[in-house]
């Protein structure tokens, strides 16, 4: 391996443990130690991404059922997000077509998913059932 | 055609394998006297990947800073991403190397502002932290 490559992979190893043990120990939906959305905070609405970090939290102390209200989308893209990121590490340690298996999206799916989380934005906004249940946190107080 | 790496069946004018993204262009030509006359190559002159190289399209990178950093800066990426699959898939290679800088370039910019934000606002803790400091004195 490259010794670039290594240090970028130590780097990243890195980022991630420390990201995990933060994100384990503090709770975002209470620790002031994060800083709010910056368009939630400036418009007060909720982006694809709100919630987030309290559902990763909450992966992380295995509730599953928690992460998905704070946030569905978030809990359904991780593992491939994961997976994505894995497939970089192991391309970086073994060079390029040793690793795992490459996911190749054709380029309509990658719009779909796109639209998809447009359009989840843009639900998850809507203050009527049952649209109102995807704002994080909603589906808690069922 | 079939993949020379891991035998995947790909679409003949591919120029990645869709299975485990080598480069197929860089596969040995086929006999000459069985395509004699196939018209312009698919490849633009000048244009040459090393062996077993491919076009990153950053659609990890594109969602993560969308989902964590900066929504407006990480959809432009996403599209990219898309470019760059919908030309490999036409066999523009020139193009999709284009749009793979473009995908790279937003999510850099999502990621900067995202950090941008967080560095802002460790700042004013620290100097929230410190009023409350001096006001105890």
């Amino acid at each position: 391996m490259e010794t670039r490559n290594r240090r970028r992979l130590l780097t990243a190893l890195f980022g991630a443990g420390a990201v995990g043990v933060i994100l384990r120990v503090f709770d975002p939906a209470t620790s002031r130690i994060f800083p709010p959305c910056p368009v939630w905070y400036l418009t007060g609405w909720y982006c694809p991404g709100c919630g987030s970090l309290r559902a990763i939290h909450q992966l992380l102390h295995g509730n599953l059922q928690a992460a998905w209200a704070m946030n569905p989308l978030t809990v359904i893209l991780l593992p491939f997000i994961c997976y994505g990121l894995v497939s970089h590490a192991v391309i970086a340690i073994r060079g390029q077509g040793n690793g795992l298996p490459r996911l190749f999206l054709p380029a309509v799916w990658i719009r779909a998913l796109c639209a998809l989380i447009v359009l989840y934005g843009i639900a998850r906004n809507l203050p009527f059932y049952p649209f109102d249940l995807l704002a994080p946190g909603a589906m808690l107080r069922l | 055609m079939f993949c020379p790496q891991c035998g995947a069946s790909t679409p003949d004018n591919a120029v990645v394998c869709m299975q485990c993204g080598r480069n197929l262009q860089a596969a040995p030509p086929p006999p000459l006297q069985a395509t004699p006359y196939q018209g312009a190559p698919l490849q633009a002159p000048g244009v040459i990947l090393p062996p077993g190289a491919t076009v990153p399209n950053y659609l990890v990178f594109a969602i993560l800073t969308t989902v964590f950093c900066c929504l407006p800066a990480g959809i432009p990426a996403i599209v990219f991403a898309a470019q760059v699959n919908g030309k490999l898939q036409a066999g523009d290679l020139a193009g999709a190397q284009q749009a793979s800088k473009n995908a790279k370039l937003w999510c850099l910019i999502s990621l900067g502002l995202g950090l941008a934000v967080v560095v802002i606002w460790g700042l004013l803790v620290l100097a929230g932290v410190l009023t409350g400091i001096s006001h105890q004195n």
